[in-house]
């Protein structure tokens, strides 16, 4: 593989994952539903220990894939161009987003408790839930906008 | 008072014929962070702005400067 080819490989990845990282957020935030119809619900029941399960394992995914240079089956050449200055710099301002967006649902979770108790595990689901899923779209759209240059 | 970075990027590249994945291959980025660069999307580190400097055969004051 010569350097262009690797140039040319390490673009067609930046823009995929520009085009897929929104859709990811909102199967992420769609996957909420399910949490909050078991809140209201009461009691988990298996399959909602099924759903809450894969919503953990997406989680971390995500959050590998955003903290990480992800593409982590590519060669390393192509990985470091992925994760040049600029991208650097979007993931920097959605992780500040993302923090932000943890603060305010912290501070939900802590005025929604005093009305309905809420479990540890609820909050930590809240929190986790906007934390990344405000990132992801921010890095998302970021770095959609950096490739179109506006 | 608003102060941006303009820079005569776009301008020297074409000069040299060069595109900007070509320019991007030479100081070791993508074709998106030249791209934002030129657009002034993006204000490149100082690293990057000597690389992207010296591939142009221009000084960075050459380069770029800070409009008002």
């Amino acid at each position: 593989m010569n350097e262009r080819t690797v140039s040319e490989r390490a673009d067609y990845l930046s823009r995929k994952r520009a085009r897929f990282l929104p859709m990811l957020a909102l199967i992420y935030f769609s996957q909420q539903v399910t949490f909050l119809s078991a809140l209201s619900n009461g009691p988990h029941r298996d399959v909602d220990h099924f759903k809450i399960g894969a919503w953990v394992v997406l989680s971390l995914v995500l959050l590998a894939g955003l903290a990480t240079k992800g593409f982590w089956l590519e060669r390393k050449e192509v990985r470091n161009l992925i994760d040049d200055e600029s991208t650097r710099a979007n993931r920097l301002d959605a992780m500040r987003i993302g923090f932000i967006f943890a603060c305010g649902a912290a501070l939900a979770a802590y005025f929604i408790a005093e009305f309905q108790p809420l479990t540890v595990g609820e909050t930590a689901h809240l929190v986790l839930t906007f934390g990344l899923g405000a990132a992801l779209i921010r890095f998302g759209v970021l770095e959609r906008r950096a490739h179109r240059g506006v | 008072m608003s102060e941006r970075l303009a820079n005569r990027l776009k301008e020297r590249r074409t000069e040299l014929g060069l595109t900007q994945a070509e320019l991007a291959e030479q100081v070791g980025v993508t074709r998106k962070t030249v791209n934002t660069v030129e657009n002034g999307v993006f204000t490149p580190s100082a690293t990057l702005a000597i690389k992207l400097a010296r591939a142009l055969g221009l000084s960075v004051e050459q380069l770029f400067w800070i409009e008002s």
